[in-house]
């Protein structure tokens, strides 16, 4: 996820999204959809599809309802904004057969970063 | 106290509200170190230069070369094989004779960075990788000078204010993401520009903007999107724990 700079989910079974690894919270608007993640440090939705790119879909529509701008599927080129990384299990979803669109199962552990700037 | 040429010459900036002589006269005392000269530095050391800061320390250790004239704005095609803080001293003194420009011809390393930047009271990012930047931002956390951290890469940017003992700093993020994956001039421009106003408002001590903020800045859609931010109270480097070691 933006900022910390990394949220790490688990898709589970009963369709939880799971916060774990954060050592402190460092972006306060990454809540903003689900504000009892604060105590409860668990994201519970439902996804529409069941891909990685439905859940992109999925958290996008979520923070745009809470007023926050992110949006980490580019709607020009339809596909992972450049500001934005994402791993599957570890692996870079460009390196997975379907890309975006690879199906996520039990137990996938998908991983969303910000890319900082470092040119100048 | 400004004399009638600095008078008339600030005339434009003198006239704004909450600004006037005595914001001026603030930017006439003050000290900015700008690490790195490349496109940021290049257009924060500009306007800073034009408002009027007393004294500007500008640091770099590399030499003028065709590919940083798409968006090293200091630099002319006579100045290839130049240092570039030599270069650009001259073309910032030719902008504003009042101000005094110190080149510094180095890389900056943790042996050094406490030395550039002492004396500061702000350090305004131009560094083109993110190993130096977290060595400047550690030296400003050391001496509590805020440091103005600005990134860029193809259109996009990035831009924070670290008030030290206030703000997160660089290393509350552990942040990632790889760099060389070009520059269109346009982009550090625009946020050398952010960077600038945001010192300025620090020197004149109005309230920065983007402390605890982080913005990003999309070129492709044209948009400015501003995240609240907060200190990691792990970090490695501002986190009371850290300090006292």
């Amino acid at each position: 996820m933006p900022g910390f700079s990394e949220l790490i989910i688990v898709v589970n079974p009963t369709q939880e999204v799971t916060r774990e690894g954060m050592l402190s919270i460092v972006m306060p608007w990454l809540y903003a959809p689900w504000p009892y993640v604060r105590e409860k440090g668990i994201i519970e939705t439902e996804l529409d599809g069941d891909t990685l790119r439905a859940l992109l879909m999925e958290l996008s529509a979520r923070y745009k309802a809470a007023n926050v701008d992110f949006q980490p599927i580019n709607p020009t080129t339809n596909d992972l904004d450049f500001d934005y990384d994402v791993l599957v299990n570890g692996k870079n979803y460009i390196t997975l057969a379907h890309g975006l669109d690879t199906k996520l199962k039990d137990g996938d552990e998908v991983k969303l970063k910000m890319l900082w700037r470092w040119d100048g | 106290m400004l004399d009638q040429s600095e008078v008339i010459r600030y005339n434009r900036q003198l006239i704004i509200p909450d600004f006037g002589e005595e914001g001026q006269r603030k930017l006439k005392e003050s000290h900015v170190v700008i690490v790195g000269m490349g496109g940021l530095g290049c257009a924060s050391a500009t306007y800073l230069t034009v408002a009027g800061v007393g004294h500007i320390t500008i640091v770099d250790f590399d030499t003028v070369e065709l590919p940083d004239l798409n968006r090293q704005i200091l630099y002319w095609e006579e100045d290839i094989g130049e240092r570039k803080v030599i270069a650009a001293q001259r073309e910032l003194s030719r902008l504003n004779h009042l101000v005094q420009i110190t080149p510094i011809f180095t890389k900056v390393t943790e042996d050094n960075a406490l030395g550039i930047i002492n004396g500061a009271q702000v350090v305004v990012d131009g560094l083109d990788n993110s190993a130096t930047r977290l060595v400047v931002n550690s030296a400003c956390i050391k001496q509590r000078i805020p440091y103005i951290y600005g990134g860029v890469s193809r259109l996009r940017g990035m831009i924070t204010t670290i008030i030290p003992g206030q703000t997160p700093c660089l290393a509350c993020f552990r942040p990632e993401g790889a760099g060389g994956l070009g520059v269109l001039g346009v982009t550090p421009a625009i946020i050398a520009s952010l960077q600038a106003l945001e010192a300025i408002k620090l020197l004149i001590g109005h309230s920065p903007a983007l402390a605890g903020k982080l913005l990003l800045f999309n070129g492709d859609d044209i948009k400015f999107r501003v995240y609240d931010i907060k200190k990691n109270k792990n970090c490695p480097v501002c986190s009371p724990t850290a300090l006292r070691q």
